[in-house]
Parts: C-alpha cells; sequence; structure tokens
C-alpha cells in the first residue's frame, strides 16, 4: 500500500496546543510484521497483543497513530522510530 | 545460506564466503552512504587526520543538514512533518546527525560481525534487535534502488525473482541486476525474519 502522507488536511492556527500532536506509523513494503510488532512492543512498552493489533492498523489500513502528546514528546518518539527504520511523521492533532 | 536459529541463547546464521563478502560489501555501502568512514579502515583514518580533515568533516555534517536528494536516503532518514515545512526543517536539524551516527554504528558493527573468520554469523540476544534495524536500513536503500514503493511492488519482485530463478537452469535471465538485487534483498528479508523470530522466541522463554 501506498500512501502519502502530503495528502493531509488544512493547518489550523487554533489547533497549536501543547499536547495537541500525533506521531503516526505509515505502512510501508519494506518492514516485517513481526519487526513493527517487536518494535512497538520494546519502543512504547505495549503488550504483544496490542503491538499486534496497532502493527495491523498500520499494515490494513496504513497508517497508525501510535503516541500523542507535546510537541518535544513527539519529536523523540518520531526519531526513534525512524531509528528502527521506521515510517514515522508527527503532526498536530485532528489535521 | 541458513537462516537465524537459537543456539544456546545465541542467534547463528550460516554464509559461504561468497554470500558473507556480499552481505558485508552492501552493509558498508549502506553506511558510506550515510556518510560514514570506510568500514575497516578506522585506524588509518585517524592515523592520518590534520585539521583540514575535521573541517572537512564539517562541510560534511553541513551538507547533510539539507533535505537529502537520494530517495534512498530520504528513506533512511525520512521527512518527519509532510505537511508543515517548519516542523519538518527542525526535526532534521535537531535529529538527523543523531540518527545518522546510530545507524552507521550499527552497520560498523553488523559489518564486523561479518568480517570474522568462518561460516557462522553469530549475535547475541542483546544485540539483536540492533543487528535486525540495521538490516532494515540496508534492505530500505535496496528497496529504494529497485523502485518498491508498495505492497504489490514487493510481490512482482518476489514473483520475478522466482520465475528468473527456474529460467537460471535454461540460461537467459532478463534485467539481471534487478533479479541479482532482488535476490540480495529477499536473503536479507529472510534473515532478518529469522532474526526476529529469535528475538521474539527469547522473550517467550523470559516470561
Amino acid at each position: 500500500m501506498s500512501t502519502d502522507p502530503a495528502t493531509g488536511g488544512s493547518t489550523s492556527v487554533a489547533d497549536r496546543l501543547d499536547d495537541a500532536w500525533v506521531t503516526i506509523v505509515w505502512n510501508d513494503p519494506v518492514n516485517l510484521m513481526s519487526y513493527v510488532t517487536h518494535v512497538f512492543q520494546s519502543y512504547f512498552g505495549w503488550t504483544r497483543a496490542k503491538a499486534e493489533r496497532k502493527m495491523r492498523e498500520v499494515h490494513e489500513q496504513g497508517r497508525s497513530v501510535v503516541s500523542t502528546g507535546g510537541r518535544e514528546h513527539m519529536e523523540v518518539d518520531v526519531q526513534a522510530m525512524h531509528g528502527y527504520g521506521l515510517w514515522a511523521t508527527m503532526q498536530r492533532s485532528g489535521e | 545460506m541458513k537462516a537465524f536459529r537459537a543456539r544456546r541463547g545465541v542467534a547463528v546464521a550460516e554464509l559461504d564466503p561468497e554470500e558473507r563478502a556480499v552481505v558485508a560489501r552492501i552493509v558498508a555501502d549502506v553506511g558510506l552512504l550515510l556518510g560514514g568512514e570506510v568500514f575497516g579502515m578506522e585506524d588509518a583514518t585517524w592515523a592520518s587526520e590534520t585539521p583540514e580533515d575535521l573541517l572537512e568533516y564539517l562541510t560534511n555534517l553541513e551538507a547533510h543538514l539539507a533535505e537529502p536528494d537520494d530517495p534512498a536516503i530520504l528513506r533512511l532518514l525520512p521527512n518527519a512533518a509532510p505537511t508543515d515545512r517548519e516542523v519538518a526543517d527542525e526535526f532534521r536539524r535537531y535529529t538527523e546527525p543523531d540518527l545518522r551516527e546510530l545507524k552507521v554504528a550499527r552497520l560498523r558493527r553488523l559489518w564486523s560481525q561479518l568480517s570474522e573468520d568462518g561460516p557462522r554469523w553469530e549475535v547475541v540476544a542483546d544485540e539483536a534487535m540492533e543487528t535486525a534495524a540495521a538490516l532494515t536500513d540496508v534492505r530500505l536503500v535496496l528497496a529504494s534502488r529497485l523502485g518498491i514503493e508498495t505492497d504489490a511492488d514487493a510481490e512482482r519482485l518476489h514473483a520475478d525473482v522466482g520465475v528468473a530463478q527456474q529460467a537460471a537452469v535454461g540460461g537467459i535471465v532478463p534485467d539481471r541486476e534487478r533479479i541479482w538485487l532482488g535476490m540480495l534483498y529477499e536473503a536479507l528479508t529472510w534473515l532478518q525474519d529469522s532474526l526476529v523470530a529469535f528475538v521474539m522466541g527469547e522473550e517467550d522463554d523470559d516470561e
């Protein structure tokens, strides 16, 4: 599945709240399902069942919101995902 | 080639010398792509370092901070905020040097594992995930070179490699470079999959 994150919605200035950011992991054809599951488990501390559910969401729906919080927090999460080779982006929630 | 299997808590795969040399080479190439030094030359590099060299490092660093043109590098260091240029640029400025360093260091360790003598490729449990992550980076670069952008592209490559392996018995293989890179990509996928299965098996044992 090819998913273009650049087609997101409009930016609203009113959404500039510190806790209104999300980290999104996008589907890509390279990362293995087992690997993504394990990255989710070890980085976010999720159970195997939750990690698998979120991995399936990425795989089947093309994307999944994996964390929410302030912008700096999201930068840390996105950096970690990029470290693992996952395709992650951040944006204001509701965009 | 034999996939990773658990042996007394260590993941062990087997590669013949040619397979080992090919994998080590692509690992080193991805390290170079990320701005790392030539693997195996670290000592020589440090011995000959002059202030001019250090300045050049800084130049390289600055050159690397603009959004990469190479789609393979953009896959290793993606745009973190496609809807917000300012956020994306700031993210790149703050995180890219660390991400490059992390990835190059991991590739260098992988290269060292492959440069040891003997057919066995051993990965201790504590290093298994970082080895799997380094394999991901190598596969991302190969996938970019092979034009794999969708799941359908990956399936088409898999089918083409299968057909070519059948045809190879008869002699003529069309588009040899794509098939050869595709076989390498699929071999690394298979190795990574077995390594992740090892990691998950270790965890199940712990529970």
